[in-house]
């Protein structure tokens, strides 16, 4: 089978790849990938190496021929619409090519040779620690391999596909972007719009606010400037901090950054999980104007959290107190009609007539900030951060679930990003069509005669504030010796 | 170092004793430990330092593991202090430095290069020995007075930027509020501040207890320990990695390399190599044993049974754990696909058998992985909604865990017992006493013998747990081999074994290494004025 030959030549044991079992070199793999962990029962593959046979011309296709064949789609995804200069140029981290060039006349950097790609294969089949130097040596493994998945890992001392070359201990991860991954499914123990795999606009609202709270304190506390916020293509958001300074951190200092965000820690027998003291930090205060512009809408509107019983007992065993759960209870049960907001209001002036005695005040006075806390703030995916190592799945992808490309999000207009709205290979591919059908003999690249565009315009974007603070970090390095 | 050491020195060697360095001032107790030392030292004396050193740097773990409350933690580090390397520190007369300071920094600064080339040898000795090392300066700088500690700073010329005043002015709200926020008092004013990029102190921004803004660190003079400790440990990781890569040259010395083989064997620490005294068990065995689990893995394997899965972090601290109870990797991908009820047998193979063998060192780096210690469930990585990992007496809230003390009939006065010492965070301290208790009921002793501690009479010395629980399989073994040395007793005596939970048949195939530290024997006492040449 053709698998075979992508396996490192360089490495004496051949190692056996069998469906859903990575190749890992690496410990505790099943930390490495970011959305592999759990329950996700994958639909049965297609074979890739399945010859096809229709012309692969995009615009002799009809999609709907083809049904559930995403080897066919991917192969055109990769072919027409993947941002491929774009996508070197980033991972060079040098210099943004002259926009004349071809992206195989691309020179790759250190940076970018030295890069870990892993690939997921339409069986499930997980090919780690690939590298490439040369573009056209990267572009064919693509259209070869026609990947349902390409995860970034980090940069290494030395290539990554030479590790066998050289003791494991000599094989050292030198620098990735920090990044963060959160996940839908952490908040499934208080959505009730949807479950699982799901989202819709409703429940969307938990990523805007994680987007804004770790956009906000990534900038103005960590003071970096490049950030690429990515649709995972299905129920969360990606983020990837490209500053030099944020490439060069160690795991300890990822860890440091993570805990600094992290409010909601504890395990599901902590009960009330969030605990602030009094006295905000000024980072985490500034998380609270942003929950609090969100919190009732969420609450009260898209999650319904105080509508019914069930829901409101949850939020009433937050509330260490008796008296304040029990009147609530009871003034609630004689009214369950009234309004989520007015039952809020309730539970305030409950908690304000508890605190009048002095001995429950420090108990119940930040009460229902904490509550507020607890369901809207974050809940990041700790592993993806702290290890430099960990895989996570590129920009630039397609869902294989969905169908969805993971293309940025501009965090200035995050909150009017629809997932339900991102493109489709389908969708790009109607577009492109009907682009050529508009303007005959255009010039333009795929990608720029479709939606994907204003994506790419958002990466480029990135791409180009990557390459400006490199400049600028080499030159602040620099200057001392200028004054000689 | 040693071995590279120059003719002259070389030759110096033979005289017996260490020279007096005039070079090393030595002016204050603490050391950054940046040139090797050039000194001339005897064989005898190189063990001897390094042992003592040894003695110094286990004893400060171990309080630390033990969760010693720090007056204790105290009396035991100066008893041990004053017993194998004494250090006196500068009379506030403000009088030169004495000859016997000298020498007694001298063996201060000589002993920690001795074990350091013990332990440079590989990753994890590095590691402890990193953290061991951190933790005695942090200890000692923490000692000294403020005038000492400043003293030491400019010797070591170790500056931050201060925070000047107009800055202050402009951030006095939120240096305030964070100080406030972290229970200190809000008084920015009169407090000096550093500005430190903010990766120099991972623990403060971690904790939240710094103000950060712009990729800056705002740290109070009072945290100012960490800046110092930041540089300690960089420098000093640096220099050990140097080290360990210089180091095949050192193996040469055929005199040095016994000692230094068998110092690094010295650190504390328990750690669980081979399968177990229940010898093998089966799939279907683990449900009757569970009575010897303590509360962490009893509380996975429920959760497991009701949710019929478990995620990663439970799956890794109970599979290693049942991995130690003697659970071969056959009967383990048994009992987990039996127990992921939901899945087919084809969507566990896919999706979690990997995962299985991985645990038995069968897949990937095929590194034999070794079940947790309590010390890493405690402090590992933090349970998150909907885990249930974790050590109870850490991660459950109040209600939760006397909820469990109460289901396993702990009686309200040993669970108070118990709460206070969860609250004092001795998490194991309070799962030992949980042992003890609970074990004491399943045979039929009263706990009142136990109380307190006392455990002479009437059985009492039996269930006690002769040491702390540092591991879960500890655990397990202490009250299985309790269980079956009971049933055999009273076999012996009664003949009736049914009154004591039915166990499989034990048979002892592993145990536990506890690598002591201790004045342990090597091969040079017959040398004794062997110089190093
Ligand atoms: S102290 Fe150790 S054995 Fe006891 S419950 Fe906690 S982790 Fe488990
Ligand atoms: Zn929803």
């Amino acid at each position: 089978m053709e698998i075979d030959s992508t396996q490192d030549a360089t490495n004496g044991r051949m190692p056996t790849v069998e469906a859903g079992q990575p190749v890992d070199d690496d410990e505790d793999l099943d930390h490495i990938f970011d959305d592999m962990d759990e329950d996700e029962t994958s639909a049965p593959a297609h074979n890739p190496w399945r010859p096809v046979h229709a012309p692969l011309d995009v615009h002799n296709v009809n999609l709907s021929d083809y049904g559930g064949d995403n080897s066919l789609k991917l192969k055109l995804f990769y072919r027409h619409f993947f941002p491929m200069k774009q996508y070197i140029d980033w991972l060079n981290y040098d210099t943004v090519s002259d926009s004349k060039l071809s992206a195989s006349d691309i020179k790759l950097s250190k940076t970018f040779m030295n890069r870990e790609f892993c690939f997921t294969l339409m069986d499930d089949t997980y090919i780690r620690f690939q590298s490439y130097k040369t573009v056209d040596e990267f572009r064919q493994e693509l259209t070869r391999l026609n990947p349902a998945k390409i995860d970034l890992g980090a940069i290494y001392n030395i290539r990554p596909r030479d590790k066998a070359s050289v003791h494991a201990s000599a094989f050292k991860p030198m620098s990735k972007e920090l990044v963060f991954d959160v996940d839908m499914t952490d908040y499934d123990d208080i959505r009730t719009c949807c479950s699982g795999g799901d989202v819709c606009m409703k429940c969307w609202e938990f990523m805007t606010v994680a987007m804004k709270i770790v956009d906000s304190a990534l900038k103005d506390d960590f003071g970096f400037k490049n950030l690429l916020w990515v649709y995972s293509g299905r129920r969360g958001v990606h983020c990837w901090v490209g500053d030099e300074r944020a490439r060069q951190l160690n795991n300890e200092q990822r860890k440091a950054i993570v805990a600094y965000l992290d409010v909601t820690k504890g395990g599901e027998r902590q009960g009330k999980t969030v605990k602030l003291p009094n006295n905000l930090h000024p980072s985490v205060r500034r998380s609270y104007e942003i929950i609090d512009e969100h919190f009732k809408n969420i609450v009260f509107n898209s999650q319904d959290i105080l509508r019914d019983p069930t829901h409101w007992e949850k939020i009433l065993t937050l509330i260490p107190d008796e008296t304040v759960q029990q009147t609530a209870r009871v003034e609630w049960e004689a009214d369950p009609d009234r309004e989520p907001s007015d039952k809020w209001e309730d539970l305030r002036g409950f908690v304000r007539k508890a605190i009048a005695t002095p001995s429950k005040r420090n108990l119940l006075e930040h009460v229902l900030r904490d509550i507020m806390f607890q369901y809207t703030y974050p809940r990041l995916d700790e592993k993806v951060s702290t290890n430099i190592n960990h895989l996570l799945k590129s920009p630039f992808c397609v869902h294989p679930k969905t169908g969805r490309v993971c293309v940025p999000i501009e965090i200035e207009n995050c909150e009017k990003f629809d997932p339900t709205e991102a493109p489709t290979t389908e969708t790009l591919i109607n577009e492109l069509n009907q682009y050529d059908t508009d303007h005959p003999g255009s010039n333009l690249q795929d990608w720029e005669k479709t939606s994907l565009a204003s994506y790419v315009k958002v990466f480029e974007a990135f791409v180009k504030g990557n390459v400006k603070s490199i400049r600028s970090t080499k030159q602040a390095k620099a200057e001392p010796t200028l004054e000689f | 170092m040693f071995r590279q050491e120059n003719r002259k020195t070389r030759q110096m060697l033979a005289s017996g004793h260490i020279g007096y360095d005039e070079k090393n001032p030595y002016t204050t107790t603490l050391n950054f430990y940046k040139v090797p030392p050039t000194l001339n030292i005897t064989i005898v004396e190189f063990e001897q330092f390094a042992l003592d050193r040894m003695q110094i740097l286990t004893k400060l773990m171990n309080g630390q593991l033990r969760n010693l409350p720090p007056a204790k933690l105290e009396a035991s580090m100066n008893e041990a202090i004053s017993k194998h390397m004494p250090m006196s520190g500068n009379s506030s007369s403000g009088h030169g430095v004495t000859r016997e300071q000298v020498l007694e920094r001298q063996k201060d600064y000589i002993s920690h290069f001795i074990v350091r080339l013990a332990y440079c040898r590989s990753e994890e000795l590095r590691n402890w020995f990193l953290r061991a090392e951190c933790a005695l300066f942090k200890y000692r700088f923490e000692r000294l007075s403020q005038k000492e500690q400043l003293e030491f700073l400019e010797t070591q010329h170790l500056s931050w930027k201060k925070v000047s005043d107009d800055d202050k002015r402009i951030l006095r709200e939120n240096l305030r509020s964070t100080a406030l926020s972290s229970f200190k008092s809000g008084n920015a004013e009169d407090e000096t501040y550093f500005e430190v990029d903010f990766e120099k102190v991972p623990l403060l921004v971690g904790r939240r207890q710094v103000y950060v803004q712009g990729g800056k660190a705002y740290v109070p003079l009072a945290h100012q320990v960490s800046l110092v400790l930041d540089e300690f440990k960089e420098r000093l990781s640096r220099d050990l990695e140097a080290m360990g890569r210089a180091l095949p040259r050192m193996e040469e010395d055929k005199r040095l390399m016994p000692i230094l083989n068998h110092l690094d064997k010295q650190y504390l620490g328990r750690e669980f190599t081979s399968s177990a005294i229940a010898g093998e068990i089966q799939a279907q065995d683990v449900d009757g044993l569970k009575v010897h689990m303590p509360l962490c893995m009893e509380n996975l394997h429920n959760e497991l049974r009701q949710d019929k899965h478990t995620r990663h972090g439970g799956r890794m601290q109970y599979g290693l754990f049942l991995k130690g109870m003697g659970l071969s990797l056959e009967q383990a991908l048994i009992f987990w696909q039996t127990a992921f009820g939901k899945l087919t047998p084809d969507q566990f193979n896919k999706e979690y058998a990997y995962n299985v063998r991985h645990l038995y060192g069968m897949e990937g780096k095929r590194t034999d992985y070794t079940p947790y210690s309590c010390k890493s469930i405690i402090m590992g990585n933090t349970p998150g909604p909907q885990d249930h990992h974790g050590c109870p007496f850490r991660h459950f809230n109040e209600t939760n865990l006397r909820a469990q003390l109460t289901s396993h009939m702990v009686d309200e006065f040993d669970t108070e017992d118990i709460m206070r010492m969860v609250k004092g965070r001795h998490y194991q301290v309070a799962c030992t006493r949980y042992y003890e208790v609970t074990r004491a009921r399943m045979l039929g002793i009263g706990t009142e013998t136990l109380k307190g501690g006392g455990l002479s009479s009437n059985g009492g010395s039996e269930v006690a747990s002769q040491e702390l629980i540092e591991h879960p399989n500890q655990f397990f073994e202490q009250s299985f081999k309790l269980m079956r040395d009971f049933s055999e007793k009273k076999n012996g005596a009664n003949g009736d074994p049914s009154e004591v939970q039915a166990v499989p048949e034990p048979t002892i195939k592993g145990r536990y290494t506890y690598r002591m530290a201790g004045p342990g024997t090597s091969s040079t006492s017959n040398n004794m004025d062997m110089d190093m040449e």
